[in-house]
């Protein structure tokens, strides 16, 4: 079995018994559902940790032109790793389209639900922190 | 099903992007996993045993994603709790006393929420949390390890009795004896910290806040249905913030692809106080 085969299966195996990737916090008291965002950007870091990965982009305001720092919040590393995440996934430089869920406290900060690489086109499901029932 | 839809399918290409394994565990599938005709693990099965006849609990079980409405538990079978709200069956909702919808007031957005803060979580949202966690069945104690938060319960299993409410001192985890009627492990648990402590993080059953208190004692029933379910009915009996005990059930699956628990240092990057505007 190839490399790739193997993720693959890994990947599906997971996703077809039905395990999410978690939401460890608080969404509601992080994050104002109200709010999403999409941004796009060059990735500055790349922090593969828990309780959860972050996911830092330069982005431009369309309107002022002015770039900004962004942060967005991922799932855990270790849930994101059981959908086939790894620490070698992104890496600074790459261009990543972001959707996900503005910050309450009106920081440029945010939870992310998808992740779109620009070199592919391909989407990533970022197991973004949302409420669960 | 927008969602597992969504996540299968971006799954697929995180997948097919991926390029080298060397970043991924190696998969070991484990021994006396049955198997079916087709040669996958048949969940089935009837659950494994260990040398004394009792049903072997050890291994490593992740929560099911089943939700019932409120009110819909089939006649008999206690309403199955959710990690954010274990009283979520319950058309009437929970019985409590004041102290308990005082509490949860209090508690409403979650600040404290002690699994937002990286604290232990209680008793149920250790159950219910998406993570996994790992039943180790020894011959005079049974450990599980708690993949979120990296919580850790010993229960007793030499026959020691449940020590007196308030005699030794309160765990987050509680004090754990257990013993076998018949296939069922009967664990009772008392000597919790709870939400008297002033800590607002203690006494939390949900990331909904449902408190307990340090006169809480804990009875799980844990049944392994077959080889791939577990089934845990936990009666809630705290005289301080419910009216009567309660008893809800929680529902556990068994991961048998060869995957194993991974490292979580809740620390490691905790944002949540700074995202909350409790630290600069």
């Amino acid at each position: 079995m190839t490399n790739r085969a193997a993720v693959l299966l890994v990947a599906v195996g997971f996703l077809l018994s039905a395990r999410s990737v978690v939401a460890h916090h608080s969404f509601a008291a992080e994050f104002d559902a109200s709010k999403p965002i999409k941004l796009t950007g060059a990735v500055t870091k790349y922090e593969w940790t828990n309780p959860h990965a972050w996911i830092y982009i330069d982005a431009k305001d369309e309107k002022t032109g002015e770039v900004a720092n962004w942060g967005f919040e991922l799932a855990a590393a270790s849930g994101l790793m059981r959908q086939g995440w790894t620490r070698l996934t992104l890496k600074a430089g790459d261009v990543v389209t972001i959707e996900g869920t503005r910050a309450k406290n009106g920081t440029n900060n945010a939870n992310a639900q998808t992740v779109i690489l620009a070199s592919t086109g391909k989407k990533l499901f970022a197991g973004a922190n949302t409420p669960t029932p | 099903m927008k969602r597992p839809f969504t996540v299968l399918v971006s799954a697929v290409i995180v997948a097919a992007l991926s390029s080298s394994l060397s970043a991924q565990w190696p998969l070991y599938s484990k021994p006396g996993v049955p198997k079916g005709a087709d040669g996958k693990p048949n969940l089935k099965a009837p659950a494994p045993r260990t040398p004394d006849g009792k049903p072997d609990l050890s291994g490593i079980w992740m929560r099911t994603n089943r939700t019932e409405a409120p009110g819909t538990a089939p006649a008999g079978q206690p309403p199955l709790a959710t990690f954010g709200d274990i009283g979520y069956g319950f058309k009437e909702g929970l019985p409590y006393r004041p102290l308990a919808s005082d509490l949860v007031k209090k508690r409403a957005g979650a600040l404290d929420n002690p699994d937002a803060l990286c604290l232990p979580q209680g008793p149920l949202e250790y159950h219910l949390d998406p993570q996994p966690r790992e039943i180790i069945q020894l011959p005079r104690k049974i450990v599980i390890v708690y993949e979120s938060n990296y919580g850790l319960r010993t229960i007793y299993m030499d026959g020691r009795p449940l020590p007196k409410q308030g005699e030794p001192q309160p765990y987050w985890h509680g004090y754990s004896v257990g013993h076998w009627e018949g296939d069922t492990l009967v664990v009772q648990s008392n000597n919790f910290r709870g939400a008297l402590t002033g800590l607002p993080g203690d006494g939390w059953l949900d990331g909904k806040g449902d408190p307990f208190t340090d006169a809480l004692t804990l009875t799980e029933r844990f049944h392994r249905v077959n080889f791939g379910n577990l089934q845990i009915d936990v009666t809630i009996d705290d005289p301080k913030a419910y009216t009567r005990p309660f008893t809800v059930r929680v529902e556990q699956e068994i991961v048998a692809d060869g995957s194993e628990m991974i490292e979580f240092i809740c620390h490691e990057n905790q944002k949540f106080l700074k995202l909350t505007g409790r630290e600069p």
